[in-house]
Parts: structure tokens; sequence; C-alpha cells
């Protein structure tokens, strides 16, 4: 069970002169959700945004399926089946439901029909907007575009960053069960904040702190760690 | 004592002696070299090394690109010309009020300007000083009898700057109203460098970085990015005014070919901030001194290649159309050199000490 | 419910409130002149729209903004020029069929030519400073000045005169009204390629990626496409067209001069700002008021011809500073 599907090693990333990802290391294991939590501007971004190649990293190595990606451009490492889900979904507002699986489509086989009706069936809000605008959607729906539409492809690594942002409680509850169905397919490695979301879905955690990891662990240890989520999350224990 | 210390070093420093052995030369040059070619081309380097300051100051310290620069040092020279050239005999007083009014005129417009372009995008600036210069230019032809059209408008100075003023001669050099306007510019000209040093070095100019840096970071550490580029805007295009009402002052002259040619004038000081190193200020001496040295002595070098090389007539066509050297040395400093002489000097410097000795 | 229909109908709303400001000029004038005015900056706007869409969409999906857009423009009126040269006996000949055989092949050479220069900028020069707004024009600046020379060195630095096809020149009188034949030539030119572009990018799943682009690169590349081929290409596309432009203005207005990019270069960005970054529909819409404006202007107010279309700009800057048509972002 410790085959890792993604590796990183001391990732060190500079946005200008700020030294933004100070060494991070960690692991994505095959079959599970791993989670990186932390608070604003920890890095949790910047660590999925190196990964996909979007910000070159200064020093560090990921390997991904044995083979070693730093320095590969974008395209190239989306090529090699991980699917990327941005803090800001990325939707293509000006382009239709229908056009923005179109451009997210490498391939126009069987295979990806098939995925295209099991994420339609996943998310069946798309299917009724198929020919209106993004734009147009809510927000909810278009994290579920954004999450389907980076699944239309063979992938076997998911990057989410903060799906829950600024939704309502019942649909984060509704994108919980999503992913829940989604790690059955692919590896997830998931950016949140929403701790209640992230200990829904996550098997493991890493929390990052001013650009490292600072602890690491399973889910359930964290849950149940109030010390740990106090220092680094702002979880305070609730009264009530 | 660590401060006085400090200071000791500054003053040794190649960054504090070097201006101060170019400042004498340009003091001394009148003494050295009694033509009047030389004293022309001395004077124009002042003057553009000025102009080019002004405009590091938005491009090199605020990171915005105007191509209206042109436009400004044509108003400010048309403001000194109108006041000392159409309206009776100039007296002291026309030629002050020349240079306010050029000063007023500036920052009105240059205020203008910013209000209208940088609502939306630091790139929309270039391409609205662009427009407004191509219509200033159009406008300029248009209202000849106000301009003097295309023969533009003579300026006399006032007592001691005519021509005619001679009181006598000082060391073996003849004090004439030409030379008297020339350390008047020369001075002129160092009151406005030592303004944008000021400004660059204050607390507000390293805010300007900041925001050139990192303009979303700017805001959130709550900075009004909006109001700090429009000073520097207007900071820049007056200082390019005053260089234009100095300018006219020396040349005597103004029409819309020579003054407000002034995508030219733009071409020239884009090429001098460029190779001179941009965000230095310094850069603009040594970009208007290459620029224009190069530019005056052209022609010698044109007849020196059809004498050495009377066949090569590929070379003469290509040294005829030096602007395509200039282009061509333009965007090699730009990939590689992006600093300039001085940026890149500077840094050559810092390297071999070891040390950041020039931290701005 | 006001707000989001006047949300939905944005773009309808726009487009109607500017065809009623061009009906106003119909009150100084007799409908006759107006139609001949309106005939003339149609194809004004069709020549303009050829250039500026090439800017905006570069603006749009690269973030550059692309002086050297200009100096092409005067490239490809050059290769044409050179073509018609070649070509003379064509162009003279009182044959409608030669006549267009020799517009076409100058029409290709152009935008060949020019379209592989697009590229060697592209991939050379501009490549190089991606994600750097100042040095990105101030390349594109340099550049300009390289392309002009190079055109001052090779056609030589004065004015030509450029020919024009026989069958080109020359009027209809339809009910009095004089029709200039190549002017509705331009108009057919300008509405096939703005007919052409809308096409590929609304029904090709290329024309999606660079729609996509414009609104997040990002996202794009992350989705597996190749962006800098993609920007190569649009790059080379921009160029064609801008040399399209050019060669179609200097028929117009009979000439070839090395700077004439510049002027075109201005009128395009006044018809980007106005249009809207990025938006072809808003390229068309630009450089429609720009060229009916100008035109109608020129005959009503001769002397504020030169300033109307910068009046223009800074009004819809003031009132919608993002231009008549967004695009994405």
């Amino acid at each position: 069970m410790n085959d890792a599907v993604l590796k990183a090693d001391n990732l060190q990333t500079y946005i200008g002169h700020h030294h933004i990802l100070q060494g991070i290391s960690f692991e994505a294991r095959a079959d599970a959700v791993t989670v990186l939590i932390g608070r604003n501007g920890a890095g949790k971004s910047t660590t999925l945004k190196t990964l996909m190649g979007l910000l070159p990293p200064s020093e560090g190595v990921i390997v991904y399926n044995g083979m070693n990606i730093q320095g590969k451009r974008p395209y190239e490492i989306a090529r090699m089946g991980i699917g990327y889900v941005p803090e800001d979904m990325g939707i293509f507002a000006d382009l239709t439901v229908e056009e923005n699986f179109k451009v997210a489509k490498l391939k126009e086989d069987e295979a990806t029909a098939g995925r295209l009706d099991r994420i339609l069936e996943l998310f069946g809000a798309l299917g009724k907007f198929w020919h209106a605008p993004a734009g147009n959607l809510s927000g909810g729906q278009k994290q579920m575009l954004a999450i389907g539409r980076a699944m239309v492809n063979n992938i076997s690594l998911l990057l989410i960053d903060e799906p829950s942002k600024g939704l309502a409680p019942i649909i984060v509850e509704a994108l919980i069960e999503a992913i829940n169905q989604i790690k059955e397919e692919c590896v997830v490695v998931l950016v949140e904040q929403n701790f209640y979301m992230a200990s829904a879905v996550g098997d493991y955690f890493h929390i990052l702190d001013d650009g490292r990891i600072v602890h690491s662990g399973r889910m359930e240890a964290l849950v149940d760690d109030e010390e740990l989520k106090s220092r680094y999350l702002g979880i305070s224990k609730s009264k009530s | 004592m660590l401060r006085r210390e400090q200071r000791k070093k500054r003053y040794y420093s190649i960054g504090f002696v070097l201006p101060c052995l170019v400042l004498a030369l340009f003091v001394l040059i009148p003494f050295l070299g009694p033509s009047y070619k030389t004293l022309d081309l001395a004077l124009k380097i002042i003057i553009f090394a000025s102009l080019v300051a002004s405009f590091d100051i938005m491009l090199g310290y605020t990171g915005i690109l105007s191509f209206g620069h042109g436009m400004f040092f044509g108003i400010g020279a048309y403001c000194v010309a109108f006041l000392n050239g159409k309206y009776g005999d100039p007296t002291y007083f026309h030629l002050f009020l020349g240079l306010l009014l050029a000063v007023a005129v500036a920052c009105v417009l240059a205020l203008i300007v910013s209000l209208i372009s940088l609502r939306v995008k630091a790139i929309f600036f270039a391409m609205i000083t662009l427009a407004l210069a191509e219509l200033t230019i159009v406008l300029a032809n248009k209202l000849s009898h106000f301009t003097g059209g295309e023969d533009g408008i003579s300026i006399s100075l006032p007592g001691i700057f005519s021509a005619a003023f001679s009181p006598g001669s000082f060391l073996g050099l003849d004090i004439s109203g030409r030379v008297i306007t020339y350390y008047f510019i020369l001075l002129a000209c160092l009151g406005l460098f030592a303004l944008m040093l000021r400004f660059t070095h204050s607390p507000l100019g390293r805010v300007l970085q900041a925001i050139r840096d990192n303009t979303d970071r700017a805001e959130a550490l709550g900075y009004k990015t909006f109001y700090f580029q429009t000073l520097s805007i207007v900071l820049g295009c007056t200082v390019a005014a005053m260089t234009g009402g100095l300018y006219a002052m020396w040349v005597g002259y103004v029409n819309p070919e020579s003054t407000l040619e002034v995508m030219a004038i733009m071409l020239n000081v884009l090429l001098m901030v460029i190779i001179g190193g941009m965000g230095t200020l310094y850069g603009g001496i040594v970009g208007a001194a290459f620029l224009l040295i190069t530019q005056t002595f052209l022609p010698d070098l044109q007849k020196l290649a059809i004498d050495l090389f009377p066949n090569a007539s590929l070379l003469h066509t290509i040294l005829e159309r030096w602007l395509l050297l200039f282009g061509i040395l333009f965007i090699l400093v730009v990939i590689f050199f992006p600093k300039g002489v001085v940026g890149s000097a500077r840094e050559f410097i810092a390297r071999a000490r070891g040390e950041a000795f020039f931290s701005s | 419910m006001t707000e989001t229909i006047l949300k939905r109908w944005d773009n309808e709303l726009v487009i109607a409130g500017i065809a009623v400001l061009l009906l106003l000029p119909l009150f100084g004038m007799p409908p006759k002149t107006y139609l001949t005015l309106t005939i003339a900056g149609l194809a004004m706007g069709m020549l303009l729209f050829l250039v500026a869409s090439g800017v905006s969409i570069i603006l749009g999906l690269m973030d550059v903004l692309n002086f050297a857009h200009g100096a092409l423009f005067a490239w490809g009126a050059y290769v044409g020029f050179s073509t018609f040269k070649l070509l003379e006996k064509w162009v003279q000949a009182d044959s409608v069929l030669l006549n267009f055989g020799a517009f076409a092949a100058a029409i290709i050479c152009a935008m060949t030519v020019v379209a592989v220069l697009g590229m060697v900028l592209e991939r050379v020069i501009v490549r190089r400073v991606y994600g750097n707004h100042l040095f990105q024009i101030l390349i594109t600046f340099g550049a300009t000045i390289v392309l002009v020379e190079m055109i001052r060195v090779i056609w030589g630095p004065n004015d030509d005169v450029m020919s024009v096809p026989l069958t080109f020149q020359g009027n209809w009188d339809v009910f009095d009204v004089i029709i200039d034949r190549y002017r509705i030539i331009c108009i057919l030119i300008g509405a096939l390629v703005f007919g052409a572009v809308q096409l590929i990018l609304k029904k090709t799943k290329l024309g999606l990626i660079v729609r996509a682009g414009v609104e997040n690169r990002d996202m794009v590349q992350a989705m597996g496409h190749n962006i800098f081929l993609l920007f190569t290409g649009v790059f080379a596309v921009g160029a064609g067209l801008a040399a399209l432009g050019g060669l179609a203005m200097s028929i117009f207005s009979l000439q070839v001069y090395p700077d004439m990019g510049s002027t075109y270069l201005l009128f395009a960005f006044i018809v980007v700002i106005i249009g809207g970054l990025g938006s072809v529909t808003g390229s068309l819409v630009g450089a429609l008021i720009v060229g009916l404006s100008y035109n109608y202007v020129a005959y009503l107010v001769p002397w504020a011809a030169a300033g109307v279309n910068i009046i223009i700009m800074i009004i819809i800057l003031l009132i919608r500073p993002k231009g008549l048509f967004t695009a994405g972002k």
C-alpha cells in the first residue's frame, strides 16, 4: 500500500522576490485522498500550481508515476494524466458548458464519451444547462463543471484547490459525496480550509505553515488533536 | 560614528565620484571646446539627459510607459516660445512666465491623461498617450495662426541671455549670451536632476517601486496606487515640459517640424533610456551622450566607410539607415541587458565587491 | 429584473444605441451624401477592422500589446506593391478576371510573407518577454523600428504610387448615389474575414481553445493544450490580417510609404479600446464607429475630423472603461 502516485521533494518556489514554498515534501498515496490544510498564505495553492508546472520551482523534485515531471510545461504535465481544478475554478464564462467540455477533452474516443456520461450522471445539473454560458451557472454548478471538466480525460491524479470556498453548506455536502465517488477512480490531492470538508473526504493530511509542512499524518489523528487544530488552523474547541 | 563612516565611504564610491566628474566636464566644456558644435552637442546631452531621466521616473520607477513624453517636451518648448517670441519685447518676466506656463500646462494635461487612462490598465496609458501625441501634432499644424504653422516661432531672449550680450572674457573664454544661457540651462537641469534624485530616494519613490514590482501587493498593503502613479506621471511630464522650454531657449526657434516631431523625440528618448538603463536616472546621461554623439559623428563615419570600402554598397545602405542598427541594438539590450549600461555596470561592480553597494 | 434584462441584452443594446447615433448625421446632410459617406465609412471601417482584430486577439489571448502590428501592416502593403509590379500586365488589363487574379496573388503573397514574419517575431523576440508588459511593448516597439527601416533598405525611403487594378477603378451610379467600386470590394473583404474568423472561433475546437485562452490562459495550459504553439499561430494569423489590411489600404489610398503603419496602428488602438480587448465583434463595431464617424465629421466639420475618434475613445473610456464588448476578463 505504500506506492506513492505523486512524490514531491523539497519544493522551493519564489513568486517575485517572495520565497513562498520553503521546502515542501509530501506524498500522495494511491487509493487515498490527501488533504493539504493551513491558513491563508501558507502556500497551499502555490504547492498545487508548482505541481502543475504553472509556477516553476527553483529547487526540488516532483515524481509522478515514477517519472520526474519537474521542469515540464503545464500542458505536458496535464497530458500525463493530471487534472487540475484551480482556486478560482478557471471556468470559461463566455463558453457554454458543452464548449467547456470540448476544450477540456484531449481525445474524442469512446472512453472519453463514457467518462462524460458518468460525469453528467454524477453532476446532473450540468446536463440541464448544457447549452447555457458557463458564466451563468451558480457557484456550486461552476465547481461541478470545473471538477467534471478535469475528469473528462483519462486521469490518474486530480488536484483540487479549495472546492468548498464560498459554497452553501448543502452544496458542500453534495461535493463531499462527489469527491468520495471520484476517489474510487483516481488519486485526489485536495487543498481545503474548510476542516469539516477536509475531514469528511481526507485519508491523509499535511498541515502547511509559512511554506513548510509542519505536520502530517492520518486524518483520524488530526480530528482528535484539538491542540494541533487550534495552533495551525485557528479552530478552537467548540464550547457549545 | 558609524553613520559618518558610511557617509565618508559614500563620498569615495563610484556612484558619487562619477557623476561629479561628469558634472565637472560639463562645466568646463565651454573652456575646452571653443567650437559651437561641441557646445551645442554638450547642451543637447544635458537637456536630453534630464528629459530621459524624467521619462525614467515614469518608466523605470513606476512601470508606466508613455508615448506622450515628446508631446510634453514640445508643449514646454511652445510655451516658452509663445511668451518670448510672439508678444513684444521679451523680459526676464516673460521667460519666467513661459517656464511657469510650461509647468502649469504639463501638470494639468498629465493629470487629465492619468485620470482617463489609469482607471483600466496601465497599458492603456501607452495607447492613449500615443493617440494624444498624434492629436497634438495635428492640432499644432491646424492651428497654424497660433503656433506659427510650418514657419514656427523665433525666440529672442532677454538681457544677459540674448546673443548680442557680450561683457568681455574670463580665463580666455569669451563670455557671451550663449555661454550664459549654457550655464543657466546646465544649472536648471542640475536642479531638475537633483529634484528627481530626491524624489526617487524618498519614501514616496520607494512606494512607487513597490507598486511597479507588484501592483496587487502594494494595493493589498493599503497604498492607493492610483494616486502614487498619478503623482509620478505629473512629475515626469512637468520636468519634460521644463526641459522642452529650456531647449527652446537654446535653439531659439520652434516649429512643428523640429520641436513637435514628437515621435522622433520619443524614439530618441526610448533608445536613450533603454541603452542607459531603466530605473537608474543616471542612465539618461549615458544614453543621451551615446546616442547624440553617435548621431553627430555619423556623417563622418559614413564618409569614412565610403572611403575605406568604396564597393560595399550594402554597408553604405545600412549605414545610411543608422536607425536600423539602433533598432537592433535596442532589441538586443532589452533581451540581454534589460538594466542597460548603468544598471549592468552597477550589478557588475556590486558582484565584484561582493556586496550590494548601490541599494536603490 | 430590469438589471438582468439590461445585462442579458447588453450587447444588443450597445449596437442599437450606436445605430441610432450613426443615423444622427442625416439631419445635417442630404440623404444621398449620407449614403455615399456611409459606404466610404464602412469601407474604411472594414479596413481598420482587419488591422484591429489582430491587435485585439493578440492582446486578449497573449496579453501582448503588439506595437509592431503597424510595421507588419506596412510590410503587407509593400509586398502587395511588389506583387503588383511583377504582375503589371494583369493589373493594367481591362479584365475583371485578370485584375482579381493579380489582387488574389498580391493578397496571398502579402499574407504569407507577413505571417511568416509574424511567426519569426513571436518566436525570436516576443517569446522572451512573456509576462512582462513593459518589456513586451518596448521590444515590439524595437521590432517596429527594425521592420520599418528594413522597408526603407529594401524598397527605398520614399513614397511610391500604388497601382490599382483597372476594373477596380471608377464608380457605380446607383439612383444618383455615387458608389466607389473599390470601397464595395473592401466592405466585402472585411465582411468575409469577419465571418470566417467568427466561424472559426465559434465552431472549431481550435477557435474554442483560443476563446478559452482569452479568458484564462493558465487553465487552457493545465488542460493539456500547448499554449505556445497557439500563441505562434495566433500571432501569425494576426500578422496576416494586418498584411491584408495594409494591402487593401494602400490600394485605397493609392500610395505606400515606409511609415504608413504608425497612423493605422493608432487607429487600431483606438478601435481596440472602443471595442474591448480580445473581442472580435468589438473590433468590428469599434472599427465601423471610427470609420463612419470619421467620414461624417470630415464632411460636416472638416477641422474636427482628426480629433473625433480620440474624443469618442475618451468618452467610451469614461462611461465604459472596458470597452463596448468585453471578452472574458
